[in-house]
């Protein structure tokens, strides 16, 4: 591949990753945390491509400037592997693939939901005052496996997540948890009993108040917590869809 | 050259003549753009299936998380190019290679970042006149044994300082041991004549030039190989039976061997595994293989040392250090964990 198309391909990957860094988009694929690093590193490679082709059309014509960089330096010709760069700009600028949702709960099955490993002995602080306090999906989860002092019992609270149906038929509210990108996602999930979110598609976003079934999130179950739904309605998906 | 000159066997710009009317790498890629811009609606129509879609998305996911990381690597080797000659490294590693070989391994505590970053600067090590046994061992240290991925590895398994303890050991064990593997069995020649080529003092060349152009190029070229590992990665994400998962409990011998397997096919960063790992019901000797093997030799990183150092030493290299990490996580887990 030759120099200028390499670097034309660099400028657009680094100019891909800067724009989803700045639009928010990246929240899909990765952390928030990484924000700063995209935008340096798609900067990065838009200035060293930049320089490149300021240097090639300063030798210009001067063939003899353009073979000396082109001597200097080990040969670019032959390599065919940059034509790759252009499998993730495509895919960010043209199909910009969304946030990973139920299907991706779905595959994962019956794999245990949580990550923290047993500490029994951790006291859970009291819920939050207020009427029907707000919870993270993994906060939940947690506390309904491992919390012994029964902080959930006879609580009203509200979860967001995602309608996932499982591979059994079953129905789940879930939200994906992510290390450093999608790639490394896990699903933290209730199980809902009965009918009450049977008419919502899979992947619609739902708030819903109701109760953790004490005691459900067995072994058997695969450490799923049971939910029961008081009431539910749709809420836009939130800007960062993962927890982390 | 271009493809098609590759093909026709001519060269033309180095005999100085006029060539052929062929098509250029440039023009291709214009060509591309023009079809995707045209078909890109019903293309991603096409992708839009669940199964896909996931894909598509890990695909992407991988993409952009690792190229920070890879940039970090480029630009630190090309500052190695431009402002450390040859004559400091071999004044700050010791003599003997089978002594620098250790030493190497703790450098690796000093680059704190994915293993995309290690791949180039171990490469840009070798041209500025380090053994390779040497550059090897920091290729395999410096994504596993640095402070960044220990602290994450501490936060994934709260309360158990010991699992920190055996993924240093393990990871440093590994890659000691294939440093001297290498400096026992390794030759040169199964390393890409490009690759070992070692760097020349250039005059009328300046540093700064010297710095962007080895960056730039290092970019362009692991970054498409980083795409091909992103890829495979993606593939076998969307592939892989969750059932793999729940069926090791219990199980010592088969849960190292599935999981230093997996740890190959999944690809994860160094940063993030630990939490992965952290969720599954398998020994913990099983837990720990995963993560000593997966910053050691993943899908990502082969199709990175391929791409670097040439295929003849990947299908080496690879294969050897998937062995002895894992040997190396089941023997630390015997000792340490239980």
């Amino acid at each position: 591949m030759r120099r200028e198309t390499q670097n034309v391909l660099l400028v657009l990957l680094g100019g891909a990753i800067l724009k989803i860094a700045i639009n928010g988009q990246y929240l899909r694929y990765v952390k928030p945390s990484l924000q700063p690093w995209l935008i340096l590193g798609g900067l990065v490679t838009v200035a060293l491509a930049t320089i490149g082709i300021v240097r090639d059309i300063r030798a210009g014509s001067g063939s003899q400037d353009a073979g000396a960089v082109d001597a200097a330096h080990d040969h670019d010709h032959g390599s065919r592997s940059p034509w790759l760069l252009l499998l993730p700009v495509l895919a960010i600028f043209l199909v910009a693939p969304p946030a990973l949702g139920a299907d991706k709960v779905a595959r994962s099955g019956d794999r245990p939901a949580i990550s923290q490993p047993g500490s029994s002995g951790i006291r859970y602080q009291e819920l939050p005052a207020g009427e029907v306090p707000l919870l993270t999906m993994s906060e939940t989860v947690t506390r309904a496996i491992w919390d012994e002092s029964g902080t959930l019992n006879g609580r009203q609270i509200r979860l967001v997540g995602f309608v996932v149906r499982m591979p059994d038929g079953s129905m789940s509210l879930a939200r994906l948890v992510i290390g450093c990108c999608a790639a490394d996602a896990q699903p933290v999930r209730v199980r809902i009993d009965g009918d009450s979110l049977r008419g919502y598609p899979d992947d619609t976003w739902l708030e819903v108040r109701g109760e953790v079934v004490p005691g459900s999130a067995t072994e058997a179950e695969a450490f799923v917590p049971r939910f029961t739904v008081a009431s539910a309605h749709e809420v836009p998906a939130p800007e960062d869809p993962y927890e982390s | 050259m271009t493809d098609t000159a590759a093909a026709t066997g001519g060269t033309p710009a180095e005999t100085g003549q006029r060539p052929r009317r062929r098509i250029t790498s440039l023009e291709v890629f214009c060509a591309v753009m023009v079809v995707a811009l045209f078909f890109g609606g019903p293309l991603s129509r096409l992708l839009d299936r669940p199964g896909l879609r996931t894909g598509s998305t890990v695909f992407v996911a991988v993409c952009v998380q690792a190229l920070p990381f890879l940039v970090l690597g480029v630009v630190l080797s090309g500052l190695i190019a431009a402002f450390v000659p040859p004559s400091l490294m071999r004044r700050l590693l010791p003599g003997n290679q089978v002594a620098a070989v250790p030493v190497a391994g703790l450098a690796g505590l000093a680059l704190p970042g994915c293993e995309c970053a290690s791949v180039p600067v171990s490469r840009r090590l070798m041209q500025q006149g380090v053994p390779p046994a040497a550059a090897l061992t920091f290729l395999l240290a410096a994504p596993a044994v640095n402070p960044v991925v220990l602290a994450a590895t501490a936060v994934a398994f709260p309360g158990e300082p010991r699992m920190v303890l055996a993924r240093f050991l393990g990871s440093l064990g590994t890659a000691v041991g294939m440093g001297w593997l290498w400096a026992r069995f390794g030759r040169l020649e199964w390393i890409a004549e490009r690759a070992r080529r070692l760097s020349q003092p250039r005059d009328g060349v300046s540093r700064w030039q010297v710095f962007t152009e080895t960056a730039r190029h290092d970019l362009a070229d692991a970054g498409g190989f980083l795409v091909l590992g992103a890829l495979t990665s993606a593939v076998l994400n969307v592939l892989v039976p969750a059932s793999v998962f729940t069926s090791l409990s219990g199980q010592l011998v088969v849960g190292i061997v599935v999981m230093a397997v997996l740890a190959v096919v999944l690809a994860l960063c160094s940063e993030a595994d630990a939490f992965v790992v952290a969720s599954l019901a398998v020994p913990r000797t099983a837990q720990l293989a995963f993560l000593v093997v997966g910053p050691a030799i993943d899908v990502k990183l082969f199709a990175l040392q391929s791409g670097t150092f040439g295929r003849r030493f990947a299908v080496r290299f690879g294969p050897a250090t998937f062995v002895v990490a894992t040997a190396c996580a089941a023997l630390v887990g015997w000792v340490v964990l239980s």
